[in-house]
């Protein structure tokens, strides 16, 4: 599903990923760790066409498509989902204004009509039920005023609704309280399918209580230094990240 | 020059409309009670339109209340020049602006807001307000806020602002699928909304929008 060949990656000049090799198949959760500064936010970031970030080498395939050339909304139509580390608020808009534009705009790429009210009203229910969000959400404007809980689960509920092939979790931990953290997990958990697949960007263990990934890379200094099995996220918790970065060779 | 005079306890509402290039300048005095409200639409079809809007308004009776509600899109090489001046002579007035505009390409907008409160106008409760947005590097916005205070127990606040689109939001908008000028349309539909509000009369205020987003194309 998603090809990486030695991706590298500028911000402002500063080389920041240096050859990220990475191949995700469908039906699989890889998880990526790392220290803070190692590259995991530009990853998910030049992966959704964040234009901020330039990409100096490499190629990414994407569904058999060459990723890199697309515009971010082509991108997120073919099916790529990125939940933001700090989603933004964008107060006048609001989320059934949002969610409509976007969900059919995904239906219009695929040849599929827009949906009526009717039947948008009706998918905004079914989903929000799924991270407990409550019926107040259609009014609300994008964001605004949400505390940093309601916000990372109005992310997973945007994941339901696009029902993205590749969704991308970028710190989606941070700042939730255990039962936040529980809520968006088992969403993110209800969502997965044999079709799609997830890579879990987290500085913490903690997350992969709860979302158990196949494969767990760890990121330092801009590329991926040991790949593994879950136990490597155990093993990262007992011994830290410069216990596992000095052994790479 | 328009005069108008509203007399004691009286509600009138203009909207001034601006589609060709006239000037319109209105002088109101208003009596006490009374209460004025000014929809300012400048959705000129136009791309060199020039136009002057001048509003003087005096408030002669105490308890008077002034509303002035505008909002612009500017485009091409128009130029509008929006000028109030809103003078309390009295004590116990009331009188809010919220004017905003969106500027792109060579266009050049400027507003003059200039809030008198004469000595012995005591308790006047003035608010102004603009906001702008630039969609183009070469569009420019002036304002130029001028307040006038002479009494010292009253609430008076102004701000303005001149910004542009939030990157970060257009970023997000385009990684959940919304085209850029899909997600541009919305953000500015957000940003007039409270203006647009004003109107009070959903289809009037739906025109406005689907006039502001032809205007935006």
């Amino acid at each position: 599903m998603l090809d990486i060949k030695n991706l590298h990656a500028s911000i402002a000049g500063k080389e920041i990923l240096k050859g990220i090799n990475l191949h995700i198949n469908a039906g699989e959760t890889h998880a990526i760790m790392g220290p803070n500064g190692a590259g995991k936010s530009t990853l998910s970031a030049v992966l959704a066409g964040n234009p901020a970030y330039t990409v100096t080498e490499g190629e990414v395939t994407f569904n058999g498509k060459d990723l890199l050339s697309m515009a971010p909304e082509v991108r997120a139509r073919e099916g790529l989902f990125l939940s933001f580390q700090y989603p933004v608020e964008i107060p006048g808009v609001s989320m059934t204004n949002f969610m409509r534009a976007a969900v059919n705009a995904k239906r219009e790429h695929q040849g599929l009509p827009a949906l009526n009210a009717g039947e948008f009203l009706k998918l905004m229910r079914a989903k929000r039920a799924l991270v407990e969000l409550d019926n107040k959400l259609a009014g609300r404007s994008v964001n605004e005023g949400f505390s940093g809980g309601e916000k990372k689960r109005n992310e997973i509920f945007q994941m339901a609704m696009l029902e993205p092939c590749l969704s991308i979790l970028d710190e989606t931990d941070s700042g939730l309280d255990i039962d936040a953290l529980r809520i968006v997990a088992e969403g993110v958990n209800k969502l997965h399918t044999a079709e799609n697949a997830t890579i879990v960007i987290t500085h913490y263990q903690r997350l992969l209580d709860y979302i158990v990934p196949d494969y767990v890379h760890i990121l330092a200094d801009g590329q991926i230094v040991r790949t593994g099995g879950k136990e490597l996220a155990m093993e990262l918790e007992e011994s830290g990240y410069a216990g596992l970065t000095n052994n790479k060779g | 020059m328009q005069d108008l005079q509203i007399t004691r306890g009286e509600h009138k509402h203009l909207v001034i409309t601006h589609v060709s290039d006239e000037t319109a300048q209105w002088r109101i005095t208003q009596e006490a009670d009374s209460v004025l409200t000014i929809h300012l639409l400048c959705l000129d079809k136009g791309d060199e339109t020039t136009c002057n809007v001048l509003l003087d308004i005096d408030q002669v009776g105490e308890h008077a209340e002034t509303y002035i509600y505008g909002l612009g899109v500017l485009s091409g090489k128009q130029q509008i020049k929006v000028r109030t001046h809103v003078r309390h002579s009295v004590p116990n007035g009331k009188s809010e602006q919220l004017l905003k505009f969106a500027v792109k390409d060579q266009a050049r907008g400027e507003f003059v807001g200039e809030l008198i409160v004469a000595p012995n106008a005591q308790h006047t409760d003035a608010r102004q307000t603009n906001r702008n947005v630039l969609l183009s590097p070469t569009a420019t916005m002036h304002t130029q806020p001028q307040l006038e205070i002479y009494a010292d127990d009253v609430k008076c606040s102004h701000g303005a602002t001149t910004g542009q689109i939030d990157e970060s939001a257009l970023f997000y908008m385009q990684q959940r699928g919304i085209a850029p000028d899909e997600a541009r349309r919305l953000l500015l539909a957000a940003f007039f909304h409270d203006v647009v509000s004003t109107l009070s009369e959903s289809e009037v205020e739906e025109r406005i929008q689907r006039r502001i987003a032809e205007k935006l194309q």
